[in-house]
């Protein structure tokens, strides 16, 4: 039975929440997208079609991309889960190279697509620090843009490969 | 959504016995891209009360060779499926398969379980019931089927009568290019289907209360060459108007066996014996793969707005079929 609080790891915080049917508690329906948004305040993370389509929900599940609309909060608990306000460095503030390079390069219009992106870029590059790119495109396949930023994408993302050199076709 | 209770099981032999003491309330969930959507849009008029999460059994998401072929768990991912070496290795079609479906963040949720009982996309049958209501169907037990004489550009060619949805599972077709097997456990204890006999008109062969346990491969012949093939309209993320796998074993040039199967055209994913057995003895020039992939779709019997499809299967056939050939992938 999941009636026991579930914890979630955000970010590197515990976060420990009630399941149950007052006003805050968690539900058994929450999807994590809503969680993170409505009871934990981090809306950083982006809700576009809500069913699978679009990647704007896209945050880190155990350091793997997944979709936060589809996931059910009460299936992580003891999770470790990164979203797009956990990449800035605690100490310092200084935004992560990702974020930096969506910047430089102006890789987005609305924003609304940006940080499920770059998720999806963290992540590959913590598997591979120089990706093709085919491997770049790849990566991003299930995100959509609704700007049409997606060159300006791969740029950024370009711009940012920790160990540049990596061969492009 | 919709309230329901949300309970973990530990064991398989746990999630049987939930499932049977609630009386068909409850369901299960295992990497939720499919029944979250379900659920969200209530298409169904049913809606459970109890979801039934299998996740949280441990040690369900190998994958394991033995000396009859490989075992694969209900909870393997799509994405483990594409790259595990022992599936490139001798089962190359079906880690193309895996590959091909939905987007990277799917595949890291999505379970081989999961896309063998995923709902069908029939758009009449998945219309979301918060835009002026649900639409029923016989599929849903009421009414007569919309798409006959709807649109039905993305329905089936093949053994469809009263329900024209065409089964949208891409890994069903690679599975059922190599034979395998679903083991499958009930309250009455373990029982296996072939994969050609998993799909039905309306739905699958799971009874009330029954669920699956785990896949089995058997080794393919030796020198087999695979190859599954795909066409969507958007590419990196998109169902199949139509998929083709096929199999293909070379004697000093002679075919000695040859498999084609095709996914999108019927109620489930569909072998074409005709076809195979014209392949077999001959040497397999361009000319013979295309009659070949002609005798396949000979039986097809389009509906009003479908009749495209079989001009992409024949295609896929044949290409699928040189790519055997050339042992060599048309997917990237
Ligand atoms: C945007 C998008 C794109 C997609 N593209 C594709 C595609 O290209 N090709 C494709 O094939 N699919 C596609 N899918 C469907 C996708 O949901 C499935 O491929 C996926 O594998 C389902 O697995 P799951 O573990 O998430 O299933 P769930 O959603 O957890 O379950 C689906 C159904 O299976 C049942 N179930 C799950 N496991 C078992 C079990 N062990 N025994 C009995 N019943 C079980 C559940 O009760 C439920 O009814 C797509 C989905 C989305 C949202
Ligand atoms: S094809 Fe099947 S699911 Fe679609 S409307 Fe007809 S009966 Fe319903
Ligand atoms: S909001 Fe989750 S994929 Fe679009
Ligand atoms: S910048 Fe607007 S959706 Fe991508």
């Amino acid at each position: 039975m999941s009636e026991h609080p579930v914890t979630l790891v955000v970010n590197n915080r515990r976060y420990d929440l009630e399941v149950g049917g007052r006003p805050g508690d968690l539900q058994p329906t929450h999807t994590l997208s809503y969680t993170l948004r409505e009871t934990l305040g981090l809306t950083g993370t982006k809700i576009g079609c809500d069913k699978g389509e679009c990647g704007a929900c896209t945050v880190l599940l155990e350091g793997e991309p997944v979709l936060s609309c589809l996931i059910l909060t009460v299936e992580c608990h003891g999770k470790k889960i990164t979203t797009i306000e956990g990449l800035e460095d605690p100490q310092t503030g200084k935004l992560d190279p990702i974020q930096q390079s969506f910047i430089d390069s102006g890789a987005f219009q609305c924003g609304f697509c940006t940080p499920g992106m770059i998720m999806s870029v963290k992540a590959l590059f913590a598997g591979n620090p120089s990706p093709t790119g085919q491997e770049i495109r790849e990566a991003l396949s299930g995100h959509y843009c609704r700007c049409m930023s997606h060159y300006h994408v791969l740029e950024a993302v370009a711009g940012s490969v920790p160990k540049a050199g990596g061969t492009d076709e | 959504m919709r309230s329901f209770q949300h309970i973990n099981v530990f064991t398989l032999e746990e999630a049987v016995s939930v499932l049977k003491d609630s009386g068909g309330k409850a369901q299960v969930i295992a990497g939720g891209t499919d029944i979250i959507g379900v659920l969200k849009e209530q298409i169904l008029p049913d809606y459970p009360e109890i979801l039934l999460n299998i996740k949280a059994i441990p040690d369900l998401d190998y994958i394991k060779k033995d000396h009859e072929g490989l075992r694969i768990g209900p909870l393997a991912k799509l994405a483990g499926l594409a790259k595990s070496p022992a599936v490139r290795e001798k089962y190359g079609a079906l880690a193309q398969a895996a590959r091909s479906v939905g987007s990277p963040q799917i595949r890291n949720m999505a379970t081989i379980g999961g896309n063998l009982c995923q709902e069908t996309r029939c758009w009449y049958y998945r219309y979301p019931h918060s835009i002026g209501g649900r639409l029923l169907c016989l599929r849903k037990g009421s009414g007569s089927c919309l798409a006959v004489n709807g649109d039905n550009r993305y329905h089936a060619l093949f053994d469809a009568r009263r329900c024209f949805a065409a089964c949208p599972s891409d890994v069903a077709v690679a599975l059922l290019l190599l034979g395998a097997e679903i083991n499958i456990l009930g309250i009455g204890g373990k029982r296996t289907v072939y994969l050609q006999d998993f799909f039905h008109p309306l739905g699958n062969a799971l009874e009330p209360g029954e669920i699956i346990g785990g896949i089995h491969i058997p080794t393919p012949p030796v020198g087999a060459k695979q190859q599954f093939l795909k066409f969507t309209l958007r590419k990196p993320i998109d169902f199949a108007v139509v998929s083709a796998a096929a199999l293909i074993v070379l004697d000093g040039g002679i075919c000695t066996e040859a498999r084609i199967a095709l996914g999108a055209v019927a109620p489930g994913p569909r072998r074409f014996p005709e076809a195979e057995n014209f392949l077999k003895g001959k040497r397999l020039e361009t000319n013979v793969l295309e009659k070949a992939a002609g005798i396949a779709l000979e039986g097809a019997k389009p509906l009003s707005k479908n009749g495209y499809k079989i001009e992409i299967a024949k295609t896929l056939i044949s290409r699928a079929l040189s790519a055997c050939l050339e042992n060599e992938s048309f997917n990237h």
